[in-house]
């Protein structure tokens, strides 16, 4: 249903969903689009998570504008000099955002359900990536919680515990 | 009124055929009988009164922040308009879409309450949306069958419940005895058996308790779960009045005397799960296997020290049962050895981790609350309880785990030249749970051609045990002046024992 009601804001339509009223309440501030500067974080040389700034439309709703970022997050860095950290055929499959400020971010992907074949420090840094990219532009973010498929999952890659919420760590940020 | 429950639901069928607009009514159907909710459709979604339905199955939903909390019997759910995820104490019930708000009250897709029934009071939910019926009943679970083993092995009580299939449980802690109380329906073996053991006297089985009956009140129990078969294990062993192990008095093995006598190594990886890859096919589970066992056999030789593999071959062991079997021998030092990989080229060098936790504040106020709970009579739920006591196992250890990772990352330094990367800490699923100083030590990066090159080399893998074996050295002489014991370095190395050799295996 969001992503209907964003999609016909996006291309202008305003009879693009034929659908009855939706019910919630909050729909006047999810409908609301605009162009915005978000933060994306990938790992530069020096093995540190640098920013890159990128103008997108997105809802003025955080709930709705979460999984937007991270899409673009996952699409990799428009400099092809910048690698990716996640394989490239993870899926974000949502992300949501809790009244306490714990955001869930739900990926998936061929990859990541059949078992990354990764190491300790790329696996951190991805896991931080999606952490900083969120708390970074959603100031209202106070921790982030990651599950594969929709469910907890022990790791992403074999290392990094997902079992608890995530905070921002700054000594993995580059200043 | 079970009788004018089907005229209900024939009088809104027909209500709504005649007058051809959505009904807006639903019955909820519990064994105390049927009661009529208020339902909305979004989206194709049928939404079921968040407040309605909880007040009917005898709990309630109140406002909280910008979400609500629904509570019944004392376990609360937290949800949100926003989010398809409402939050049971640390887990999650999905639901196919968030709750919506009609008139500032919370409407709920039927999972909701069918997870969350689940959780707090072992119920099952199914919705009928042809009848529209949201059916509340008792769980059914199907019988799981176990076996129980009993037997003490180097001072230590092992009793071992295999199941046949997963179940729920939580352990009741008595004066002399232990209750593990499942919450499904168990087969039992048998009603009532004596065992002569050290520390077990009785087994009992009653209803879906298995319980312990102790030869005192001073044993205490370290319990855990491994997979493969499902196994409940419990490890007695005598415990003075604060519940700190005491070493068992079976004599003066090295292993009793306090200071660094057992250390497992922890070859990362394993079987299907092959880990990081090299650019010319070097795995990251054959690297790390081939090191662990040179480093033990390093380990044996040079320090007075039994040394126990996680895994000995190219097998899979899950990450909670490393530091299970870790935990299992009473190891004084966990090391888990690893392979690195990066994306950027050109990542070298070695790193060494301890665990970071969650602010110690936190875990204890999450301890204290889970054993007020218990104290006044709601046993909290066993994964729960597990959850935050194997947290804070780890935590005991940080101050320690932090010095053994700095000598190892300090010998690592020293022995490649490369440049200090420095100690890391990071959320290590197979450092979570550990009770001893561990650590988790990347050897070199597997992604880059020239480490991957050094990592089948006989030469670089000699220079990497050697310097971990020193830093172990170092660490133990650390640790034993600083508890007291004087064990200086032996001036030639002791022939290593037969029987350190013969220990030399997993836990498994």
């Amino acid at each position: 249903m969001r992503r209907c009601v964003v999609l016909a804001l996006v291309v202008a339509a305003a009879s693009g969903c034929n659908k009855p009223a939706p019910l919630s309440h909050n729909l006047n501030v999810e409908n609301k689009v605009t162009m915005r500067t978000v933060s994306l974080y990938f790992e530069s040389p020096d093995l540190l998570l640098a920013a890159e700034r990128r103008s997108l439309p997105l809802p003025e709703n955080p709930a709705g504008a979460l999984d937007l970022v991270l899409r673009e997050l996952i699409k990799g860095s428009a400099n092809a000099a910048v690698p990716s950290l996640f394989p490239s055929d993870t899926a974000v499959r949502g992300a949501y955002l809790l009244p306490d400020g714990t955001a869930f971010v739900d990926l998936g992907g061929p990859t990541l359900t059949e078992g990354w074949t990764t190491g300790s420090h790329q696996e951190l840094m991805a896991v931080y990536s999606v952490v900083q990219t969120v708390t970074a532009n959603f100031p209202e973010v106070k921790r982030v919680r990651m599950l594969v498929n929709g469910e907890p999952a022990e790791t992403l890659g074999g290392h990094i515990s997902l079992r608890r919420a995530f905070t921002p760590v700054p000594s993995v940020v580059a200043r | 009124m079970k009788r004018l429950a089907p005229l209900l639901i024939v009088t809104v069928a027909v209500a709504s055929m005649l007058f051809g607009q959505a009904p807006n009514q639903a019955i909820l159907r519990t064994p105390a009988g049927d009661r009529v909710i208020t339902i909305a459709k979004d989206a194709g979604q049928t939404l079921f009164a968040a407040d309605e339905a909880m007040a009917g199955l005898g709990g309630s939903v109140s406002p909280d922040g910008t979400g609500f909390r629904a509570t019944l019997n004392n376990v609360v759910a937290v949800f949100g308009p926003e989010s398809r995820f409402a939050v049971v104490r640390d887990e999650l019930i999905e639901m196919p879409s968030p709750p919506a708000l009609v008139d500032g009250r919370p409407y709920v897709p039927w999972q909701f309450f069918q997870g969350f029934l689940g959780k707090a009071a072992d119920q099952e939910v199914s919705w009928d949306p042809i009848g529209r019926v949201l059916q509340v009943r008792p769980a059914q679970h199907t019988v799981v069958g176990l076996q129980l083993s009993v037997a003490n092995i180097q001072g230590i009580s092992k009793v071992v419940a295999t199941l046949s299939g997963p179940a729920d449980y939580s352990i009741i802690k008595e004066q002399g005895a232990y209750t593990v109380r499942f919450k499904t329906p168990i087969k039992a073996p048998f009603t009532e058996q004596a065992y002569d053991d050290p520390y077990i006297s009785k087994v009992k089985f009653s209803g879906n308790d298995l319980r312990l009956e102790l030869k005192g009140p001073d044993i205490g129990a370290d319990a855990y779960k491994l997979e493969n078969p499902i196994r409940v294990v419990l490890d007695f062993r005598r415990v003075a009045a604060g519940s700190v192990p005491l070493p068992t008095v079976t004599g003066s093995r090295a292993v009793d005397a306090p200071g660094i006598r057992t250390i497992v190594l922890d070859p990362g990886h394993g079987g299907k799960e092959v880990g990081a890859i090299g650019r010319n096919g070097l795995l990251e589970k054959d690297a790390t296997l081939i090191l662990a066992r040179r480093l033990a056999d390093s380990l044996e030789a040079k320090l007075r020290t039994r040394v126990i593999l996680t895994r000995t071959d190219d097998t899979v062991v899950p990450l909670d049962q490393r530091t299970a079997i870790a935990n299992q021998y009473k190891a004084d030092l966990f090391l888990s050895v690893h392979m690195n990989a990066a994306v950027v080229k050109g990542a070298h060098g070695s790193e060494t981790y301890f665990l970071s936790l969650e602010a110690s504040d936190e875990l204890a106020r999450k301890a204290a609350e889970v054993e007020n709970a218990s104290a006044k009579g709601n046993p909290p739920q066993s994964s729960d309880l597990k959850l935050i006591l194997w947290d804070l196992a780890q935590q005991e250890y940080l101050n320690e785990s932090s010095r053994f990772a700095q000598a190892v990352q300090e010998e690592m330094n020293r022995a490649t030249g490369v440049q200090n990367r420095g100690v890391k800490q990071a959320p290590f699923k197979v450092l979570v749970g550990a009770t001893m100083p561990a650590a988790l030590v990347e050897v070199a990066f597997i992604t880059n051609p020239d480490e991957e090159a050094k990592l089948k080399s006989d030469n670089f893998q000699k220079l990497m045990v050697d310097a971990l074996t020193t830093a172990i050295e170092r660490y133990k002489i650390d640790y034993e002046t600083r508890i007291g014991v004087i064990r200086p370095p032996p001036a030639t190395p002791p022939a290593p024992a037969a029987a350190a050799n013969s220990n030399k295996r997993t836990g498994t």
